[in-house]
């Protein structure tokens, strides 16, 4: 497949990626109860893979939403102040909230998503991301529950994009920087 | 036991019974992902578009096993008054990517009167895409009311409620990994 030959390796492989995201369901189970009815809130697009299968391992009664949210910065560099472009259909105020996130970065995104989501009011607000890359953060934001840490390199893969590409690759994969240089100069 | 025959043992007390297990299902919608392939491998910029929410996690296990580069995108609806106005709906967050000069393939999770497909479909014409097709996991031809192409179809099912895999009832059991039928008093 075309695809995979532009991937200089493979950082978390399949199997691995299925292990960890099931743990982290079992950690959601232990978190919550029944009553405690979280509502998972999936920041799109690159989380809704990571949701999809993290949800076929909780066991508690919950709910789920989406946010798609786009910055107003062009490139890659986050600045933080993003433009809600689908806000949850449903209010929060006094529900159980859990964020679930495929890559926190400078963590600047989340946290605006999070002082946003806060002046709502939720009984709860927490936060679990598939990645965390520790090297890029600029701003301290709490992670309740990370999958893998990872270091600052071009990661596709399992939700993950470069330029909308590669979302859908089972695994997480580093790109080729000869693709990321062509990719940029298009 | 496996992990998948524990689940489907263990019911919700509204579900009724399992009407599709997680093989069944994944074995399908890899059949469909290698006919996608096939039929789009000479096609560039071949868009998904997934509409929320109940088509997430059949988005996500069908894009995966796809073998063709494509994009993933996203719309969001919502029906207007329930059982007013026929079919209309509403789009509360179009696609981020323009569809125009692309093969676009709809994916949604149920086809039931057929409303929202064709609005869907009428919409995305209306932007000239290089072609335009859809895929439906599922399928109830008895509710159907308004007649709409379906490319790719994972499964005709009969006319009951449905739930997981993306589908719900009142926000509950959408994320079942099997496909469930509901009790009918729980409905009714």
């Amino acid at each position: 497949m075309g695809l995979r030959d532009d991937i200089a390796k493979i950082l978390v492989p399949e199997a691995e990626l299925q292990r960890r995201v099931a743990e982290l369901g079992q950690q959601i189970n232990g978190t919550y109860s029944d009553d405690d009815r979280p509502l998972l809130v999936c920041v799109l697009k690159g989380a809704y893979v990571m949701l999809a299968d993290l949800t076929r391992h909780l066991e508690i009664r919950h709910a789920v939403e989406f946010m798609e949210i786009s910055s107003y910065g062009a490139g890659t560099v986050s600045s933080g102040v993003v433009r809600i472009l689908l806000d949850l259909a449903q209010s929060i105020e006094g529900r159980h909230v859990l964020i679930v996130e495929d890559i926190i970065d400078s963590g600047r995104t989340l946290d605006y998503i999070t002082r946003n989501l806060r002046t709502r009011g939720p009984a709860s607000l927490r936060v679990c991301t598939l990645l965390s890359k520790p090297d890029r953060r600029e701003i301290d934001v709490p992670l309740d529950m990370v999958g893998f840490e990872v270091p600052d390199e071009f990661v596709v893969g399992y939700g993950l994009d470069f330029a909308e590409e590669y979302r859908n690759l089972p695994f997480i994969g580093v790109l080729k920087d000869e693709v990321v240089q062509r990719r940029l100069g298009e | 036991m496996t992990l998948r025959k524990r689940r489907e043992m263990n019911l919700p007390d509204s579900v009724e019974k399992v009407l599709l297990g997680e093989d069944k299902i994944a074995t399908r919608v890899a059949e469909l992902a290698a006919q996608i392939s096939a039929d789009y491998a000479d096609a560039d910029d071949l868009i998904l578009v997934g509409v929320l929410k109940g088509s997430f996690i059949f988005l996500a296990d069908l894009a995966r096993r796809l073998r063709v580069r494509h994009y993933v995108d996203f719309i969001a609806l919502s029906s207007y008054n329930r059982g007013t106005v026929n079919g209309a709906v509403r789009l509360i967050m179009d696609t981020r990517m323009s569809v125009t000069g692309r093969h676009v393939l709809v994916v949604e999770d149920i086809l039931d009167t057929g409303y929202t497909l064709h609005y869907l479909l009428r919409a995305f014409h209306a932007r000239k895409p290089a072609s335009l097709r859809s895929c439906v996991l599922l399928s109830k031809p008895e509710r159907r009311e308004i007649e709409v192409p379906v490319d790719y179809l994972g499964f005709e099912i009969p006319d009951v409620w449905v739930v997981g895999y993306g589908l719900d009832y009142a926000d509950r059991f959408r994320t079942l990994p099997y496909i469930g039928a509901l009790k009918r008093e729980t409905y009714e």
